[in-house]
């Protein structure tokens, strides 16, 4: 099993990388600075297992050599559980990249990251909720204080894969 | 009146109708679709990209994209 | 089950209808900032300001650590005493090492230990610091995405988009990873582009330190010269070249602070890996260079290349040395242009023809490792189309500086 760390640009992917590997990556405020991506090993029930920090990426749709790489990186590891980062800013973006793994068939464990600056914009989600509606773990999560990452972590073995059928009817019921 | 993003006057506010085929996927992503509310942010001059705010983010497209985004402008 | 683009955004506008709440939003002042930093109006006269910012910036962090501090101590105590301590005065060992036994500053003496380690910790250092420092400023901040939406109406011209803004301030610093940097462009046609593009004309920190040294009233000069060449050039090559040009489609940050501690550990990070590719080879330059003097293989070199050097170029043979040391560390071979006798427009000519010259080794290598991402074809075309581009480069653009010296009737 390996664990993919994918999102949008510019979401504090790196960042989580850093907390639940203790490595060093750079990160910044700028779409396309990880364009190699980086590798690195976390504890996980007593085993290392590893982590990819994978560019990020809009869609599956590439449209650069770092987005063609997200993918390939995602195509060729088919037994990874995907940790999806979203900006809790930009909720609505971060789902379309998300419901495309889930739809590809990926165990999908969500973090909600820069929570605090959801809070700060008065941007209220309701987690729980997302929960139920999306049948995936969802934990939100700021990167650069460390809050909530052991409770990702820990919620890493509940991630199976979910059909999107039951999305759609858990909304409706 | 429906005009292209593109013909959009800066802030104008409207509603996505309608995206050229190939456009659609490309432009997914950036949560720019169909049904969106958009608000022309700034356009550079001499044919220069816009940049549009939509779901409180900003993004910037080239013209020729702009030009394949047809929008429902309030008046 | 698969959805379509449309089905997907219904099913997120349901959750996010279900999940979400907006308050009210405050407009603040890093909103405003947002708006008048992308507005053509504002911030074109702002954009400006900010370069001109880091220009300055660089310019005067280098200045007062390197003049202020560094150059005392490397030419008024470290040259000195070596010259005294270090053994074999006239052998080859001392010229490798200390080099001219008479130099009375770091820059003339040209041994590892004298010049190689001056140019490495006295001037380039400085450099870099102040180069990485400002940039990562502007990188934390989310300037850099607002600075490529102003820019992308120039660069569309010549078949690139704004992004491309963010390898090329990236090349001012080193342009091994602004050749990485390419990758964030869409096509091919972009990326090998902008990959020949900033290997041939942006001269990288280590460079830019060494010319605000050694031509400090002419750095602005060469600097507008080879953007210029930039822009000629790019504008050719993308009418040259087969393949698109599509538009800019880029996701603009809001403003954040930069935190303290992510912006030092970043300066930390990439001033290591740069020096962790620089230093070996300004040392190694240093050797090479002196073996090849020593051996009379420069000499050679130098009485051959002397019609094309003096009579195409208008520079002194002797630049054949620096010239050689370029492949290596451009750094260096400003360095030693300086000790070679010649007029200003000599030396400011040079100095371009060093800029324009064969990129470095450790951007030749990063070069031919992204060509190869795109197998057999994608090598020869990085190999022999950049050799092709950087051969016209330097004799059109090497040329025309001197006829500019004749008119203006200085040289």
């Amino acid at each position: 099993m390996k664990i993919l760390l994918m999102g949008n640009p510019n979401v504090g992917k790196s960042a989580i990388f850093n907390r639940l590997t203790g490595a060093k990556v750079i990160e910044s405020n700028y779409p396309g600075t990880t364009v190699d991506y980086t590798r690195g090993y976390m504890r996980l029930d007593d085993e290392d297992v590893e982590v990819i920090d994978v560019p990020g990426t809009f869609s599956l749709e590439p449209k650069d050599v770092a987005e063609e790489v997200a993918v390939k990186i995602l195509k060729e590891n088919r037994d990874s559980v995907v940790v999806c980062i979203i900006d809790s800013t930009k909720l609505e973006r971060g789902l379309y990249l998300a419901l495309e793994i889930i739809e590809e068939g990926y165990p999908v464990v969500i973090a909600l990251n820069m929570w605090d600056i959801a809070k700060e914009k008065s941007v209220w989600i309701d987690a729980k909720k997302l929960e139920r509606v999306l049948g995936v773990p969802v934990v939100p999560t700021i990167a650069v204080s460390g809050e909530g990452i052991r409770e990702l972590v820990s919620r890493i073995k509940e991630a199976s894969p979910v059909d999107i059928e039951r999305i759609v009817r858990n909304l409706e019921g | 009146m429906r005009k292209k993003l593109s013909e959009m006057d800066y802030g104008e506010e409207g509603v996505v109708k309608s995206i050229e085929g190939d456009l659609r996927n490309k432009v997914a992503g950036m949560g720019i679709r169909v049904g969106v509310r958009l608000k022309m942010a700034t356009k550079q001059p001499i044919k220069g990209p816009v940049v549009v705010t939509v779901d409180r983010y900003s993004v910037s497209l080239g013209l020729g994209i702009a030009d394949g985004i047809i929008v429902e402008v309030e008046e | 089950m698969k959805l379509t683009v449309d089905e997907r955004w219904d099913l997120i506008d349901k959750i996010a209808e279900q999940v979400v709440k907006y308050g009210e939003y405050r407009y603040r002042l890093k909103d405003a900032i947002a708006d008048i930093t992308v507005k053509p109006l504002t911030g074109i006269p702002i954009a400006i300001a900010v370069l001109y910012g880091f220009w300055s910036f660089f310019g005067a962090f280098a200045g007062f650590f390197t003049d202020g501090f560094l150059v005392k101590l490397f030419d008024n105590h470290w040259l000195p005493w070596l010259q005294e301590v270090f053994p074999g005065k006239g052998g080859w060992l001392y010229y490798i090492f200390v080099g001219d036994p008479a130099a009375d500053n770091c820059f003339e003496a040209f041994g590892v230990l004298t010049s190689a380690l001056f140019v490495a910790i006295g001037v380039v250092l400085p450099a870099i610091v102040a180069f990485y420092l400002f940039l990562i400023i502007l990188e934390d901040t989310g300037y850099l995405p607002r600075l490529a939406v102003l820019v992308d109406t120039v660069l569309h011209k010549i078949g690139l988009h704004g992004f491309a803004v963010i390898p090329m301030i990236l090349s001012l610093g080193c342009n091994v990873p602004a050749v990485i940097a390419t990758r964030a462009l869409e096509t091919g046609k972009q990326r090998f582009m902008m990959a020949v593009l900033l290997a041939i004309f942006i001269p990288c920190g280590a460079q830019l330190g060494i010319m605000f040294k050694v031509i400090p009233g002419h750095v602005g000069f060469v600097m507008l010269y080879l953007l210029a060449g930039f822009f000629v050039f790019g504008f050719i090559l993308d009418r040259l070249l087969p393949g698109k040009s599509p538009e800019i489609l880029l996701d603009v940050p809001p403003y954040q602070r930069p935190i303290a501690k992510n912006v030092t550990r970043k300066l930390w990070m990439r001033v290591k890996s740069f020096f962790k590719v620089a230093i070996p080879f300004v040392l190694l330059g240093v050797i090479i260079v002196n073996l090849m003097y020593l051996t009379g293989f420069l000499g050679w070199l130098a009485n051959l290349l002397e019609p094309l050097l003096c009579g195409w170029f208008g520079v002194p043979k002797e630049t054949v040395g620096p010239l050689v040391a370029a492949f290596l560390r451009k750094d260096l071979a400003v360095a030693q242009l300086s000790a070679i006798e010649m007029t200003m427009p000599q030396l400011v000519t040079s100095v371009v023809l060093v800029s324009l010259y064969f990129p470095c080794v450790a951007t030749f290598a990063m070069l031919i490792r992204e060509g190869r991402e795109g197998g057999l074809k994608g090598v020869s075309q990085y190999l022999f189309g950049g050799l092709g581009a950087l051969i016209a480069v330097i004799f059109l653009w090497g040329g025309l500086i001197r006829l500019i010296w004749i008119i203006l009737g200085v040289a």
